[in-house]
């Protein structure tokens, strides 16, 4: 019997004995149980032979795979939209009766949900057979609200790649990293980081769920495996043993049931790893900011939240992110790590409210701002996609939404040449850049590296039906990754650790990080890298009286 | 001559009783004319070495607040004047600042420090001509005006910086200078002057300064100067 088959014997007999506890006096059971049993993980180095390429097989699966769960609807321009609710913001002095019947003219059988915690705006539920961005349009027009809006689903901006053996961790030399470590070694131990994404994987835990049965794009059916006890570990490299203080006010918004924040993506735990791996401890990775506290906030869903139902969707839509950025910023966070995005109309700078434009998203980002919060923003993938209405390169739009609020920053990706990374997208709205990889032209060398889940053990939905078993999330190893959002965390750590030295206004951080940038590109600040590469150590050291 | 002995006689005849009477006012006399002392002589040459501090208030108000928390510090030095007749003046001194702050960076109209230490050292040398005033009725006092050129030894380093990152380089400008010399002995004086320095071509290139916009390392120093010689 293989280490890893004991491992699941302990956890399943742990995890039998934890409902046995834990059943008693529940009178509602929850499609998911998770029980804070769980041994430790496996760290299984750096993991060859997966291939995860943008063109791969299983990337094309993965894909066919979102649309297939999908329950959204599409709008003309590709943009992908939840079906059955709209967010609304009500002016102030607009009366309950006037929003209601503000609410009812728009649809028929709409109505005003229970305001939910860490929002300022309202979500109605509309009848399931009204389009939703007909009924925001409505809504907007009444001089009794601010805005209304369909509820965007936006994604991780990731490309997972293949992580073979190869030159690990180009990316934070080329950031100055070594030598900012020498002007603080301390890291940013002070402070709070939230990582707003897939969760992480922070703690060891044994997962009760119940696996439904799906159909992929191709019409293949997969069989619902029913209940299962999967086991769940902390990261070993981001969350070591004894280390548990390190996790802050983890929050889920996927799932909606507070406390948990779990990783069942790997992404969120990659994108935590580039912010603060366990570092100096002769093991594995390093992350740029190695000591800061992390806040694992779910604002993401994975396939496998969509297969346990947790979600019906992949990805986080505008109302869970505006909430997740409104609880980190409650709650002690001091850096805001978002990577995440989607497409959106070029003229939300004109047009901030326009129901396209996530004013939602924009008033959270403000709020957190005003709360002394600096944010990072992933600049988008798509610059060789073309989406339909707007084009190629389409504005994505959080990073927009960035460029226009002192102390939010959107960042493109640079490959391990300092070129500019194929997928980053381009515009006016991008004004930092940072190492995203890239494989073309750098193969396996050129991926982000940190410690996540070993994708042969979760992704199981990749396999052929026959040979379809539960996920375990307990073997991690060092997986290649690339795209915006492996830029963005490199950013995050940066700030927290200008932060670490005593500057807390947002927009002055952002202003010494575009000052310290090195310039790409054409010389001053350009739409492919902004104001540069971000350059830890001069952004530390700061400025001299006359050098 | 009978005539001159009774007129005397007679006028202190009446002088005698009036006085024991009622008071009368003296007749009135001119003023005695307040005879000034010759002003004692100057040697034709005299070589008076100082000692001098200074509080230098920066024109750079912005750039050293961001550095040092504030515009204005202490120079010390010295050096020596060659006085010509006592009229005539020429002088090289030298005085130096030292001091640490941290590095810092400004956004928003607003400085920010990031608690790096950083060390500027300023090491002006300064030749200066002038004429010294001698008012005869102060004799001890000699007013001063005088101008000449500056030159600014700068030195900047902080810590964690890579070989070639510090800054060592020179600058120059001119000076004008105003003050009071109190003769306190006759081979001591003190001297109390305002000195205005104009010095380009270290700040405003780079660093803070550059992003401040300011450009003038000199100021104006208010110093006191212990001098020894006649």
């Amino acid at each position: 019997m293989s280490s890893s088959r004991v491992r699941l014997a302990i956890a399943t007999c742990l995890a039998a004995a934890g409902l046995v506890l834990d059943v008693r006096g529940q009178t509602a059971v929850s499609p998911r149980q998770i029980l804070d049993i769980g041994l430790s993980g496996v760290d299984a180095g750096v993991i060859g032979g997966e291939s995860h390429t943008p063109g791969s097989a299983e990337t094309r699966k993965r894909v066919r795979l979102a649309r297939a769960l999908s329950a959204d609807r599409v709008n003309a321009a590709g943009i992908r939209y939840a079906s059955g609710r709209v967010i609304v913001k009500f002016r102030d002095q607009t009366e309950m009766t006037r929003r209601l019947d503000a609410v009812r003219s728009a649809s028929k059988n709409g109505a005003i949900a229970p305001r939910a915690l860490h929002a300022d705006f309202d979500i109605v539920t509309v009848d399931p057979a009204d389009d939703p961005a007909t009924v925001a349009q409505a809504l907007d027009e009444d001089p009794g609200v601010e805005y209304a809006q369909v509820v965007h689903r936006m994604r991780a901006l990731f490309v997972p790649n293949d992580p073979l053996y190869g030159t690990l961790q180009w990316n934070l030399p080329m950031i100055n990293m070594e030598k900012a470590w020498d002007i603080q070694p301390q890291a940013g131990s002070s402070i709070i980081v939230a990582v707003l994404d897939t969760g992480v994987a922070y703690k060891n835990a044994t997962l009760d769920v119940t696996l439904r049965s799906f159909t992929d794009d191709d019409g293949v059916r997969y069989p619902a495996l029913g209940r299962q006890v999967i086991p769940y570990s902390a990261a070993p490299q981001l969350v070591a043993s004894g280390q548990s203080s390190r996790i802050v006010a983890p929050h889920d918004f996927i799932w909606n049931d507070g406390r948990d924040a779990l990783d069942f993506s790997g992404h969120g735990t990659h994108v935590s790893g580039t912010i603060g791996q366990l570092t100096n401890d002769g093991i594995g990775t390093a992350g740029v900011a190695f000591n800061v506290r992390l806040m694992p906030v779910k604002v993401l869903a994975s396939e496998w939240d969509v297969i346990f139902g947790g979600s019906p969707d992949e990805g986080g839509t505008d109302d869970q992110i505006a909430r997740g950025i409104r609880y980190a910023a409650d709650n002690g966070a001091k850096i805001l790590n978002m990577s995440l995005g989607g497409s959106g109309p070029p003229n939300c700078a004109a047009l901030p409210n326009n129901p396209d434009c996530s004013p939602v998203i924009e008033a959270a980002l403000r709020y957190a701002v005003g709360k002394g919060c600096f944010v990072v923003v992933a600049g988008g993938n798509e610059f060789e996609d073309t989406v339909p209405f707007y084009g190629k390169n389409p504005t994505s739009v959080i990073a927009e939404i960035a460029s226009r609020i002192k102390g939010v920053v959107s960042v493109a990706a640079v490959d391990p040449a300092k070129g500019h990374a194929y997928y980053s997208s381009t515009g006016s709205y991008i004004e930092l850049a940072a190492p995203g990889g890239s494989e073309r032209g750098f193969s396996n060398s050129g991926f982000i590296r940190q410690q996540t889940f070993d994708f042969d053990r979760t992704d199981t939905f990749l396999l052929r039906p026959s040979q379809y078993i539960p996920p375990r999330f307990d073997i991690f190893g060092y997986i290649g990754y690339i795209g915006t959002s492996m830029a963005t965390p490199h950013v995050a750590g940066v700030a927290a650790m200008i932060m670490q030295q005593g500057v807390t206004d947002p927009a002055a951080i952002e202003d010494l990080l575009e000052r310290t940038a090195v310039d790409l590109g054409a010389p001053g600040r350009d739409d492919t890298f902004g104001f540069g590469l971000v350059d830890a150590r001069a952004a530390l050291r700061g400025l001299g009286l006359a050098r | 001559m009978k005539a001159a002995t009774t007129a005397i006689l007679l006028a202190l005849g009446f002088a005698g009783p009036a006085a024991a009477q009622t008071p009368t006012r003296p007749p009135a006399r001119p003023a005695p004319r307040r005879v000034l002392p010759p002003l004692p002589a100057e040697p034709p040459i005299s070589f008076r070495p100082y000692v001098m501090g200074a509080e230098n208030a920066f024109a750079a108000v912005e750039t050293f607040k961001a550095i040092f928390g504030k515009s204005y510090a202490p120079f010390f030095g010295g050096g020596l004047q060659v006085t010509f007749q006592g009229k005539y003046y020429v002088e090289v001194g030298a005085s130096r600042f030292h001091q640490t702050g941290q590095r810092a960076f400004r956004a928003n109209g607003e400085n920010f420090g990031l608690g790096i230490p950083l060390t500027a050292s300023i090491k002006p040398l300064e030749i200066t001509a002038g004429y010294r005033f001698r008012p005869r009725s102060m004799p001890s006092v000699r007013p001063y005006l005088g101008a000449g050129l500056t030159s600014y030894a700068y030195d900047e380093k902080s810590n964690f910086d890579e070989p070639g990152e510090g800054l060592t380089t020179r600058g120059t400008g001119l000076v004008g200078v105003g003050g009071v010399e109190f003769r306190v002995h006759k081979y001591v004086g003190i001297s109390a002057d305002g000195v205005v320095a104009h010095v380009t071509g270290i700040l405003g290139q780079a660093g803070i300064s550059k992003d401040i916009g300011e450009s003038n390392l000199g100021g104006i120093s208010a110093r006191i100067r212990l001098i020894i010689g006649r």
